[in-house]
């Protein structure tokens, strides 16, 4: 019987922080086999399961993974090459779960991403063999420590589980936190899983788990790595019936995950909300016809812009959604290089801008008089349109921000100054509109290039802030 | 090369005390109007050479993060944050001392419609960024491609700054050290200014060294540390 490899691993050095942590490591990950990485802590073990998944960047060498029948590509190298993993199964050191997610929620968005789908029958089948059926309506938060980290494991393992056809898993201290039913239960699954034809790379300190691998690769220093195989029997242990794989889905799952967050508890559009509109009342009672002709319409069109410009450089809550249990590292393993562009749209206050311009015009033309409102409200859409493109600069710059590993430490509103820029075009833009109405020109004073050259800027620092940290 | 760096700082820092002593004896006064606040004027002779030696840190920050960025260069690593560490000082010296000289003549320290001044206010709080964010994250691989990143973005302002200054400038004055109908200086003045120049870029010169050198010896420290750490595990 020909065994395929899965996963290739060559000549790999990676670095964490100024170490080097995996030096010149090569592993292959065949279908069929379970291998256990072990060693101390600290010596690489979590780095190499995780570089396996592209998750850090390759200093030197390079990993391929099998797509389809037996096509190998690489999908990250120290050449600076990234492409997207083919389906798999990713459970980390933490969970890589948002507590506001439910339990079938969970299982659901792993399959989608990977190419399965399966009905509640058999939903409930899976989350009853791993003792969670009667959670499954619950959100994660509401798990205990144990259920939460039953459930990282199967989202792990469903991927391979429910597929016809050779796929890797990737498993982080799987027996962390399980009690000895889980345990054996873990034990059975890795080893049925390999019967079935699925690989799996684990990194662990259990010997039970250990005891499982088919192949045992020990870190005793960076330099002092060695091999063992393992006889194994093969498995009758029978896992749920695999469905045939469908479309993946990864970018409306990710948009569809981060929807129904915001949806349950919708802290973004609150956060983004309530300054905004405290600055509209502000600015209500600041602006009256006396003062606007003290400090011009210049002035006025700052005011109608502000709330709208406010929630928008507001840090959209997906940062502290990924923040939670690694939730965005796992993301950003399986959506791969375009995770960044991804969240920095799906981050950003894509509905809030258009309606707070429509909002603080109509509030704060009532406090002038010689106004007319009709013609400068046909054409408010277009600043609405522009600052948009700003919205998702800045949630570009929280993001590229939130890499540091102590993003909190960070001033990034030094870095927000930039989309002053943009909001001083807008302003003077939506000025002309309201002295002298809107006109279609193309020469820089016209109100239509000022918005052209605002978006222009929003779009650049967009692109800076998405392309340049994975180039 | 300490030496070097101690002695064009020391030659640097005593030409910026003499231009600001001949700014205020040798260089004469100009006439009011136009000028609103005609003594105001004399910052001039350090908020131009400041200005320019800023962009000179600036382009150091930037060479440092393509170097850094493409390569992976120590040197280039050691040069960013020279770049950084200057391109703040002297960029900070821009933003304060433009302010001061605003308030008097425009009445306003501040035009948040002139781009010349915000795009340069920018690219000053994108060295302050760097510079509190090397102090406050793990130094690494992952944190000098996060913050080389940030210099390379904030670099891509420069040209911005540059377009601004001729195509949208607004209140800001043109530049003064070309001579033109318009923007001709009295000759005493151009001498003052030239030799505030001169000595700004000389200090910087002998700070980027020093600086340069600084970062090398802390790196070397850092390995030291590192190797000592290893011992000590294994």
């Amino acid at each position: 019987m020909n065994v395929h490899p899965l996963i290739q691993i060559s000549s790999l050095d990676i670095h964490r922080g100024s170490r080097l942590v995996i030096s010149n490591m090569d592993l292959e990950l065949s279908e069929g086999e379970v291998v256990a990485l072990v060693g101390s802590n600290g010596c690489g073990k979590t780095t190499l399961l995780e570089s396996s998944a592209g998750m850090h960047m390759v200093s030197s060498g390079a990993i391929r993974w099998r797509y389809g029948d037996s096509e190998m590509k690489t999908v990250r190298d120290s050449e600076g090459r990234r492409i997207s993993l083919p389906p798999m199964g990713l459970t980390l050191q933490k969970n890589g779960m948002s507590g506001e997610e439910t339990v079938e929620e969970r299982i659901n968005t792993v399959l989608a991403v990977s190419g399965c789908k399966i009905n509640q029958i058999q939903l409930s089948q899976l989350l009853s063999i791993w003792g969670l059926e009667h959670r499954k309506s619950d959100r994660i938060s509401q798990l205990s420590g144990g259920l939460a980290r039953r459930l990282a494991v199967l989202s792990g393992m469903v991927p391979a589980v429910m597929s016809a056809n050779p796929r890797a898993v990737l498993l982080d201290e799987p027996s962390e936190g399980l009690d000895e039913v889980a345990r054996a239960l873990l034990v059975n699954w890795l080893r049925a899983l390999a019967s079935n034809g699925h690989g799996v790379i684990l990194a662990t300190h259990d010997p039970e788990i250990i005891l499982a691998a088919d192949r045992v690769i020990r870190f005793d220093g960076m330099h002092d790595v060695s091999e063992q195989l393992q006889d194994q029997v093969h498995s009758n242990f029978e896992l749920p019936e695999p469905t045939n794989d469908t479309k993946i889905s990864k970018f409306s799952s990710l948009f569809n995950w981060a929807y129904r967050m915001e949806k349950r508890n919708p802290i973004d559009t609150l956060n983004r909300i309530i300054p905004s509109i405290l600055a509209l009342l502000l600015a209500h009672t600041l602006i009256s016809e006396d003062e606007i002709l003290i400090v011009g319409t210049d002035f006025f069109a700052a005011m109608v812009l502000l709330p709208s410009f406010i929630s928008v450089v507001i840090p959209p809550a997906l940062i502290s959604r990924y923040s939670e249990e690694n939730c965005g590292r796992w993301w950003s393993a399986v959506i791969g290089p375009k995770f960044r562009m991804a969240s920095s749209i799906i981050g950003s206050s894509i509905i809030l801008p258009l309606p707070l311009i429509y909002i603080s015009w109509f509030v704060l033309s009532n406090n002038i008089s010689n106004l007319d409102n009709s013609d400068i409200s046909t054409w408010l859409w277009l600043p609405g349109l522009v600052m948009f493109s700003v919205a998702i600069a800045a949630s570009a710059l929280h993001l590229l921000v939130s890499d540091l590993r102590r993003s909190g430490a960070s001033v990034v509103s030094l870095l927000l100054l930039v989309l002053v820029w943009p909001f001083i075009e807008l302003t003077d833009a939506l000025d002309m509109i309201i002295v002298d109405g809107m006109s279609i020109g193309y020469s820089l004073d016209e109100p239509l290039s000022m918005m052209i050259l605002a978006c222009l800027v929003s779009m650049l620092v967009w692109a800076i802030s998405v392309y340049l940290p994975d180039a | 090369m300490k030496h070097y760096g101690w002695a064009l700082t020391c030659i640097g820092g005593a030409g910026v005390l003499l231009t600001a002593v001949m700014g205020y004896t040798y260089a004469p006064l100009v006439q009011s109007p136009p000028f609103r606040s005609p003594e105001a004027y004399r910052i001039l002779f350090w908020h131009v050479p400041f200005a320019w030696t800023s962009f000179l840190a600036f382009c150091l920050l930037f060479i440092g993060a393509i170097a850094w960025f493409l390569k992976r260069k120590e040197w280039g690593w050691n040069l960013f944050c020279t770049g950084s560490d200057l391109g703040l000082l002297f960029g900070l010296g821009v933003v304060i001392s433009g302010p001061i000289w605003g308030s008097a003549e425009w009445g306003v320290p501040w035009d948040w419609g002139d781009l010349r001044l915000n795009t340069f206010g920018l690219l000053t709080a994108v060295a302050l960024f760097i510079v509190l964010s090397r102090r406050s994250q793990p130094d690494g691989i992952d944190t000098r491609d996060t913050l080389s990143t940030v210099g390379l973005f904030g670099f891509s302002l420069v040209p911005i700054t540059a377009l601004a200054t001729t195509v949208y400038q607004k209140r800001h004055p043109s530049v003064v050290i070309t001579q033109s109908d318009e923007t001709g200086l009295d000759p005493k003045m151009l001498q003052v200014l030239i030799i505030g120049i001169f000595s700004f870029w000389i200090l910087m010169i002998g700070l980027s060294i020093l600086t340069f050198l600084a970062y090398k010896l802390e790196n070397e420290l850092r390995h030291l540390l590192h190797s000592l750490d290893e011992e000590v595990v294994h």
